[in-house]
This record gives C-alpha cells, sequence and structure tokens, in this order.
C-alpha cells in the first residue's frame, strides 16, 4: 500500500518533460539489448497501427509500408538456391526497384524478405546478431533449425501487434546438410524442399514446380531459380527490377549477381523462344 | 519504401482538422490522431567526392501555408562548444514534429558517440543506427521520410534512404515527400539515365543501355534547382525557398535560393 | 551505535540482532562503503584475489597482440583443453585471465553482447577501448544499486582481464581491474608470478617486436614465473592480428613455440 502511494504521489513537475526511461535512452547512446519499442499512448495500439500504416485496408493511411515481392528458394543436391526480385512498392508507386531482399545474416545464413522491408531487415540482422553470440558461446555455428526457431520465437512473441514478414531461412550445416525453413509473422515456421513467399508466389511456384528435382546440376538449379522470378515480375506488378540470385553451400553462400530483369527478359524470349505471346517487333 | 501517397489524388491527408469518427449509432467518438501531414519535399544526390541534401521550406497543414522559411535539412553533430564541425546531413519530410524530435534524437546520438569512442561517427554508422531508432518506434512510427548524406570511408557521397519505420538502402538519388512521384522520375532519367540506350550501339533489341556515372557538382546542383522549380510549378505543397546543403571534405556549404511564394 | 575498527578491516557485513538497528545506516556496513581512511576494502581484497590466481601475460607489437596464460594442471587426470583462461569476445578481441574463473564469464559475456550490440546499432566492429570500458562499466556495478537500477552483484569481481584487440587505431591491449579502472600496455602480466614476469617484460620488451618473437617472450616469461616444468600443455597461446583476427593457438602450433623457447 506504502509503495503503491508513493507511486502515484510523486510531486507533479516530475511528469513534465520525459520519464527516466526515456532519459535514459538519451543518455544512452547504444541502448541495451533489449526489446522495449514504444508505444502509441492509447489501449489498443494494435488498431492504431493498423489504421495508420495497412494501406490494404485504409489506402489513404498517411504512412505506407513497403510491400509486394517475390521470393524462393529451394533445396537441391548441390545445396539451396536463394533468388528474389528487388521491386519494392507502396501502394500503386514504385518506391524502389534495387531493394536487397536476400539479406546476408553471416557468411553462411541467408533470409529472404517479403512483407515489410523493415521488418525483416530489423528482425533478420538481429537474427545475425543472436547467432553471433551463439557461435562465441557453444564455440560452433548455429544450426538452421536453431537459427529458424529462434526467429519464429521472437515474431510469435508480438503475434498480433501488426509485424508483416514472411521469411526462408537457407543455410547448410555439416550436421543437417541443407536446410530450409520458412517462417512468418504469424508464427508459422516450416521445414521444407522450396518455397516461394511473397505476391508473385504462384506465378513462381508455376515455374518451379514444373521443374524442380532436387538432382539438378548446379548451373540447372541457378538458371531454374532465375526463370522462376522472371515468370513472377512478368505476371505480378508488384514484382520486378532486378533478380538477385544466390547459391548456399556448407563453406558459405556464393553471389551469382544482381540483373536487370528487361535484358533478361528478351534474352529468353528471342533466345529460347518462350513468352511467344509477346512480340518483338520494335515498331 | 518511401511514400508515395500524393495529395494531388488524395488531397492532404490526416491531420488535427480531421473531424472525429461518427458511429453508425451517432455517437460522437475520438479518435486518436497524432499526425499532420506538413507537406513538402526533400531530394538528395551523390557525385563522386560530394553529397547534396536539399528541401523546399515551405511548412503547410492541410491547404494553410504555416510558414515560408522551416528548413527541413539539417547539420547532424556540430558541436558549436568544441568547434567540431559536422559531415552529416539529414533531411526528414513528412509530419515537421517528429522530423525534429528525430533530429534532435540523431544529433545527441553523433555527439555522445564522439565522446564515448573518441572519433566522429562514420556515415555508414550513422546510416545503421538511424535504422534502428526508427525501428524502435515501429508500433507508433515516426511519420517521416528520411534521407541520410555524407561522405563514406573513400570520401565517396554517400546517401541512406529510409522508409518511416527503418527500412534503408543506400542509393545515388532520391526524393521524398508530397512531390516525391513528380522528382523521382525526372531523377531516374537525369542521374541513373534509366531507358536510355547509346544511339548506333546496336540495332533494336541489341541496343546498349547507357551507363550511369557520376555527375560534376555545378550539373548535380543545376538538377536539384530544376527538380524543385518544376515541382512548386505543380505541386501545392511545395514551394518558398529552396535550402541546400552540399557536403564535401572542406565541410558542410548551405545554399538557399528562393522558389516562387505563391 | 559503532562497530569496532577489526570488524571494518575483515570487511564483515554487520547485522545487529537488533530488528530496530536494521535502521541504522551505520551498523550495516555494504561492501562499497568507504572505510574513515578512505579506502573501500573489498575492492582492495579483490586486487588480492587476482595475485592469487594464475599468470597471464599480454604483448602488443605492431602486428598484433599475443596473450599467454599458465594453466594449472593440479592433476593428471584433468582434462586440460577444459581450462579456458583465453576466450573469445569479437573476431577482432580476445581476453586472458587471472583469478577467479566464474567471475571472468560472466564479464565476457557482457562484452561479446556489447559488441555484438554495437555491431548490430552500428554495423561496425567495437573498438578495443570502448569494449574494455564496457567491461569495467560492469565490474563496478557492485554493491547497492543506484535508484532505479539493479544491484547485480554484493562483491566486486574477483578477476583481471587482459583485453588484447586490433581495430583502426592497430593492435592494442588493455588490463582491467575490478576496481574498474583500466590502463593501455605495451606489455603486461597478471595473476600470480605477474611481479616477476613485469620485471622480466620491461626487460625484454621493445617496440621493434615481431609477433615470432612476441610469442617466445610471453612463453620465456611464464616459463620463469611458473612452478610446474613448461610443456605444450600447461599453458595457452592466443593471438589477434588483422588478418586472422582472434585465434586461440592449436595443439601443433603450441609444441612449435614451445620448441623456441631457449632452455636453460
Amino acid at each position: 500500500m506504502n509503495s503503491l502511494v508513493a507511486q502515484y504521489s510523486r510531486p507533479a513537475f516530475r511528469n513534465e518533460g520525459f520519464s527516466e526511461r526515456e532519459q535514459d535512452e538519451f543518455s544512452q547512446i547504444t541502448p541495451p539489448l533489449s526489446l522495449r519499442f514504444a508505444m502509441p499512448p492509447i489501449a489498443n495500439p494494435s488498431s492504431f497501427l493498423r489504421a495508420v500504416t495497412d494501406d490494404h485496408s485504409n489506402p489513404n493511411c498517411p504512412i505506407k509500408l513497403a510491400h509486394g515481392t517475390t521470393t524462393l528458394a529451394f533445396r537441391f543436391q548441390g545445396g539451396i538456391i536463394v533468388a528474389t526480385d528487388s521491386r519494392a512498392s507502396a501502394g500503386d508507386w514504385i518506391a524502389s526497384q534495387t531493394v536487397k531482399k536476400v539479406i546476408e545474416i553471416n557468411n553462411c545464413l541467408l533470409g529472404t524478405m517479403a512483407g515489410g522491408a523493415a521488418d525483416c531487415q530489423y528482425w533478420l540482422a538481429y537474427l545475425g546478431m543472436q547467432c553471433r553470440l551463439h557461435e562465441l558461446r557453444h564455440k560452433r555455428r548455429i544450426s538452421v533449425a536453431a537459427a529458424s526457431k529462434i526467429l519464429s520465437n521472437l515474431v510469435y512473441s508480438y503475434k498480433g501487434m501488426g509485424l508483416s514478414m514472411g521469411t526462408m531461412c537457407a543455410g547448410v550445416t555439416p550436421q543437417e546438410g541443407p536446410a530450409l525453413y520458412y517462417i512468418d509473422s504469424d508464427g508459422t515456421r516450416l521445414a521444407g524442399n522450396l518455397f516461394c513467399v511473397g505476391s508473385g508466389q504462384t506465378f513462381a511456384y508455376g515455374v518451379l514446380d514444373a521443374e524442380y528435382h532436387y538432382d539438378l546440376s548446379e548451373e540447372d538449379a541457378l538458371e531454374l531459380g532465375r526463370r522462376s522470378i522472371l515468370a513472377a515480375t512478368h505476371r505480378d506488378a508488384f514484382s520486378g527490377g532486378f533478380i538477385n540470385l544466390y547459391h548456399v553451400k556448407e563453406d558459405g553462400w556464393v553471389k551469382h549477381g544482381f540483373n536487370d530483369t528487361n535484358p533478361i527478359f528478351w534474352k529468353t524470349k528471342l533466345e529460347k523462344g518462350e513468352f511467344s505471346n509477346v512480340t518483338s517487333e520494335l515498331v | 519504401m518511401l511514400n508515395a501517397n500524393s495529395p494531388l489524388a488524395s488531397g492532404p491527408s490526416y491531420s488535427f482538422a480531421t473531424p472525429p469518427n461518427q458511429t453508425s449509432t451517432n455517437i460522437k467518438q475520438h479518435s486518436f490522431n497524432p499526425y499532420t501531414d506538413n507537406g513538402g519535399s526533400t531530394l538528395g544526390i551523390t557525385g563522386d567526392d560530394f553529397a547534396i541534401l536539399a528541401g523546399d521550406t515551405r511548412s503547410t497543414s492541410g491547404y494553410n501555408i504555416n510558414t515560408r522559411y522551416a528548413p527541413k535539412v539539417f547539420k547532424i553533430g556540430e558541436d558549436d562548444g568544441t568547434g567540431e564541425s559536422a559531415h552529416i546531413v539529414l533531411s526528414v519530410v513528412g509530419f515537421a514534429a517528429d522530423g525534429n524530435a528525430l533530429k534532435e534524437r540523431l544529433n545527441a546520438i553523433v555527439k555522445m558517440y564522439r565522446y564515448q569512442h573518441g572519433k566522429p561517427m562514420s556515415v555508414k554508422a550513422c546510416a545503421q543506427r538511424l535504422s534502428t531508432i526508427l525501428y524502435g518506434k515501429r508500433f507508433f512510427p515516426y511519420y517521416v521520410h528520411a534521407i541520410l548524406g555524407g561522405l563514406d570511408e573513400e570520401g565517396k557521397g554517400a546517401l541512406y534512404s529510409y522508409d518511416p519505420v527503418g527500412s534503408y538502402e543506400r542509393e545515388q538519388c532520391r526524393a521524398a515527400g508530397a512531390a516525391a512521384s513528380l522528382i523521382m522520375p525526372f531523377l531516374d532519367n537525369q542521374v541513373n539515365f534509366k531507358n536510355q540506350y547509346i544511339p548506333g550501339s546496336g540495332e533494336g533489341h541489341a541496343l546498349e543501355a547507357r551507363k550511369a556515372t557520376p555527375l560534376p557538382r555545378a550539373e548535380v546542383e543545376q538538377l536539384v534547382r530544376d527538380a524543385f522549380t518544376s515541382a512548386v510549378e505543380r505541386h501545392i505543397e511545395v514551394g518558398d525557398g529552396l535550402q541546400m546543403l552540399v557536403v564535401t571534405k572542406n565541410g558542410i556549404e548551405e545554399i538557399y535560393d528562393p522558389l516562387k511564394k505563391d | 551505535m559503532f562497530i569496532a575498527r577489526s570488524e571494518y578491516d575483515r570487511g564483515i557485513k554487520y547485522v545487529s540482532s537488533f530488528p530496530e538497528s536494521r535502521l541504522s545506516s551505520t551498523s550495516n556496513t555494504p561492501p562499497s562503503t568507504f572505510s574513515p581512511e578512505g579506502r573501500l576494502f573489498q575492492v582492495e581484497y579483490s586486487l588480492e584475489a587476482i595475485k592469487l590466481g594464475s599468470t597471464a601475460i599480454g604483448v602488443a607489437t605492431g602486428s598484433g597482440v599475443i596473450l599467454g596464460v599458465e594453466k594449472r594442471v593440479t592433476s593428471t587426470l584433468l582434462e586440460t583443453s577444459s581450462v579456458e583462461k583465453i576466450v573469445e569476445i569479437d573476431r577482432h578481441i580476445g581476453c586472458a585471465m587471472s583469478g577467479l574463473q566464474a567471475d571472468a564469464r560472466s564479464m565476457v559475456e557482457h562484452a561479446r553482447v556489447e559488441s555484438q550490440n554495437h555491431a548490430f546499432h552500428y554495423n561496425e566492429p567495437l573498438r578495443v577501448e570502448s569494449c574494455t570500458q564496457s567491461i569495467c562499466d560492469l565490474a563496478i556495478r557492485f554493491g547497492e544499486g543506484a535508484e532505479g537500477e539493479e544491484s547485480i552483484m554484493s562483491r566486486p569481481f574477483g578477476v583481471a582481464l587482459l583485453v588484447a584487440g586490433i581495430d583502426e587505431d592497430g593492435p592494442q591491449l588493455y588490463h582491467a581491474e575490478p576496481s574498474g579502472t583500466f590502463y593501455r600496455y605495451d606489455a603486461k602480466a597478471i595473476g600470480s608470478g605477474s611481479e616477476g614476469a613485469q620485471a622480466e617484460l620491461q626487460n625484454e620488451f621493445h617496440k621493434s617486436l615481431t609477433l615470432q618473437e612476441a610469442e617466445t617472450l610471453v612463453l620465456k616469461t611464464l616459463k620463469q614465473v611458473m612452478e610446474e616444468k613448461l610443456d605444450s600443455k600447461n599453458v595457452q597461446l592466443a593471438s589477434v592480428t588483422k588478418e586472422k583476427g582472434f585465434r586461440i593457438y592449436s595443439d601443433g602450433e603450441m609444441a612449435e613455440v614451445v620448441g623456441r623457447v631457449p632452455t636453460n
């Protein structure tokens, strides 16, 4: 009771300006590792957030976050292929054509970005830090299963608060071999051979499911990844820009370019005869 | 990543003037409206050894002009006490109060960093820190589109653009704010030479794309002026004055040019 | 209510059995209270605790820093690889310890988290001095917590660290004490043999030492102050260099360096 009285009988001037916690945060240039975020001073923060940031339910919302994507990853005998497009759209405006949607968590783990760009960037960087700490504490690399579980537990604890991310964690470890996990902000965590995520996922699945088998050669696997993203950029208005291609092996990942879709499209059409519904006349 | 809501189509959005929500039972209900769109536009372009950040100085709310001189671009980490000069610039556009709060906070952090680590903060470090500051308010965002400029470790111009909750990317050029949708296509054409091909380099599909190269400073300054004078012609929330901060190895130079005041 | 000087000196936390005396601040002497002479006995005792620890040596050269520790092999049945007295903090920082190992664990964990946290927020490695500073910030958080801040320990740490690392200012060696002070050294010895070893380092150190010479200097000095006969099992070396970062020497490398130490 006394403590309650003490708590509520602070002199009025104490409530002016910043709270002690806020002052702490100003004086500490590097905030401690905590998962405390600023909250709007209202009863229902998530509905407020939805009202101001969700352009799907409210096209006139003031803060539009980046959306729209095609990302894919699949396991094969030579490791894992990860491929993405690079377009970010906010409403019908293309906010960027050069987004790096493959996030290098560390030199052997990759994550992909679909949904909120900031959510993916922040939490995958956070995951990278946790993986490094795991490595220091246990003197060996973290397994992909454990890394993906850290991420899924983390986003699950924010469930319902408005995070938006659909990500894939890809890595090759000696104990697991090539391992691929899908994690989203609902808390889903799935292991699998192949995943496509984003607004263009159905188009990518169409190509990937038709051509995929586990024994693909490295060259064919890279080409399949590229071709699946190309199909998605062709039919999904929210996907486009550049094709970002990675190959994950046991001793780390290798980048296979960040290439403009437009020349790749014309090369595919003119040299392989695909996309025959598109005319190549320049007139 | 960056804001696209074109007030041309939708009209100025959320402000204090927004009436309380009416429910169907005709009971008045107050909603939480912490943001005002103060309009205006910002723009950043980098070159080989410089970075320019520019913004108009008009501040609006709704269809009213609040003031004709409210700067949107700021020097970060300048310390009058020690004479330490700034080498990082920040532009913020959106809700000016959030923008100022963000600027103050980043400024404090950059200064504290130098006291604690005994060296000036690099632009790369500042870019990452700004991202985590913005994300710290993920559930109650700063309504701002920030652009950060400076010189990287090699002395090349560096520019980072942000969305309101902190996703960021290093770019050659970026326009943000009310007239972003007017200025950005202009920059794509004039800075990145998008969809331009070298005449005579081939026939039909074999035409070679024109490569983007860093532009000289005088040319970039003129591009910035052209971008803003054009935006003023077609956007009601942009005008009054153009403020430019140019970062070079010799420090930060401030240039002010008047814009139309109608 | 006064208590005897001797009790102060021993640092005994005096709690009277009378309940009302708990309210009296003079009778309840927390370990972080000054003595009338202006000394903090707990801190001074903690420095003594380090003098009981095994010897650890660090030598900084222009191309990197060498850390060396003696592992006290108290039993032939002891698995020597489980004695960990040199640990990695980050790729570019490592540390050697002397004193209470268990205390060092929480300091090292703190340093690792600070280092990663810095990298997370600033996308750059933490400077060696800032890392040492953060270790020392933890070291003085004993005693009663300040208002609002939770106290984590009732006593100072009983361990000293030699923090070796490399950053844009080149290779650096710091010595961090339980008192929370730290200094930068070219070469430093801590632990039970520190006095003899420091004198030896004083004589032998010069600015133009190569990394290889530093390896032998560390082992030669350790050899002089160790009670046991030095072999490749009861000492451990690590280096921090620009190219390879922090690295603990393998058994093979240890045998090679031990072979280089002059026998006399």
